[in-house]
């Protein structure tokens, strides 16, 4: 089950290695917060969904069991983005329509079709929690790489109170040295393009090792 | 036949319990959101009205750039107007009106007019003398070299006078 976890940052990574969810990955990834806020959305979701997928897998008609996983993750969605409009605000206006787009999000339908429909509760929570930080993770290596070299500074703020800085860093002597390309769609691919590389050189490495063994 | 019955029945369950589960929180969250919205509102009509109560009016119109209106208890309303002038950008302001129509006041929230050209529509010397004072019947005054945005203005005006007088 540890592996199961653990898969979900390196190995499978659900936007590095999976290559899923890659346009809201892209989309939203211009700040620390949104991508947080972002990842943490899709975690929940995704938790919820592969545990619901779970329970009713043996009732589940064959037939139409991905409308059913449609219904279930809608209207979880529905749900979480409902919560976000009511307590926070702030995020809800940088998300935009991107929140509502989770639905759309193939690794949902993904680990509920491949993972949920065949696997017990505890280990599908694990696997939506493993996948969804997973997700997260990717978000916040490409938005910390684009804020930083679009503002030369980053800020965090408290989703919940938007005016309450939880911490932020800038380095004055680069001010002039902004890029501001990478606040645009371009600068998301060209990082995106960096960490998938990195990410699979990591894999190879793993895969001799194991070969080795 | 019996297993099409089945399968139809599954979903429809499925469906009618995902639907409770929205409307509950639905009804929990609903009351915040337009709280919210509000909030985030009145930053903005407070520049207009400092200290009044903000009351929003449901817009039933099919006027699309009726952006919201707002009754500010004892004085008027505040209808959130938006308008195209030259730029592509449209123009968003907030005017403010007494309970006969009479404009009280209008706020720029938003353009990308041309610097020293439709600008000057937004200088506080011609919304004091072209805007502010005009009776609903009242045309508003138009600027030479600005004819876009001051066209844009007087529109955002009529339509949002024709807004509060339905």
């Amino acid at each position: 089950m540890w592996n199961n976890f653990k898969n979900g940052f390196v190995k499978e990574n659900p936007v590095f290695g999976l290559y899923l969810g890659m346009c809201s990955a892209l989309a939203i990834s211009t700040s620390l917060n949104n991508a947080i806020g972002m990842g943490l959305c899709v975690t929940l979701v995704l938790i919820c969904s592969n545990i619901l997928v779970s329970l009713i897998r043996k009732i589940t008609p064959d037939e139409i069991r991905i409308p059913v996983y449609i219904v279930i993750i809608a209207s979880l969605v529905t749900v979480v983005e409902m919560f976000v409009h009511a307590y926070m605000p702030e995020l809800y206006t940088s998300l935009g329509v991107f929140l509502s787009l989770i639905v759309v999000n193939c690794i949902i339908l993904g680990r509920a079709e491949a993972f949920a429909s065949k696997n017990g509760v505890l280990s599908s929570a694990v696997d939506g929690l493993g996948m969804g930080l997973g997700y997260t993770f990717a978000l916040f290596l490409i938005s910390f790489v684009r804020e930083f070299l679009a503002n030369m500074a980053i800020t965090f703020y408290n989703p919940f109170n938007a005016e309450q800085i939880l911490f932020s860093f800038g380095i004055e002597a680069l001010e002039p040295f902004k890029i501001s390309l990478f606040s645009s769609s371009v600068g998301a691919f060209f990082t995106f393009a960096c960490f998938a590389a990195l990410f699979s050189i990591i894999r190879k490495n793993m895969k001799k090792k194991e070969e080795a063994k | 036949m019996k297993k099409t019955i089945t399968l139809v029945l599954f979903l429809g369950i499925v469906a009618a319990i995902s639907g409770l589960c929205i409307s509950l929180v639905n009804d929990i969250t609903s009351p915040l959101i337009t709280e919210n919205e509000i909030a985030s509102e009145k930053t903005n009509l407070e520049l207009m009205f400092p200290g009044a109560t903000f009351e929003t009016i449901d817009y039933t119109g099919d006027d699309e750039s009726i952006l919201g209106i707002y009754e500010v208890v004892d004085t008027g309303y505040v209808v959130k107007v938006e308008g195209y002038g030259y730029s592509s950008t449209p123009i968003v302001a907030l005017i403010g009106f007494d309970y006969d129509i009479t404009v009280l006041d209008v706020i720029i929230l938003s353009n990308q007019e041309t610097n020293g050209y439709g600008s000057r529509c937004f200088e506080d010397s011609f919304i004091d003398t072209a805007y502010v004072g005009k009776a609903i019947d009242e045309e508003v005054d138009m600027l030479s070299g600005a004819t876009l945005t001051s066209t844009a203005m007087k529109n955002m005006i009529d339509s949002a006078r024709t807004a509060l007088s339905n």
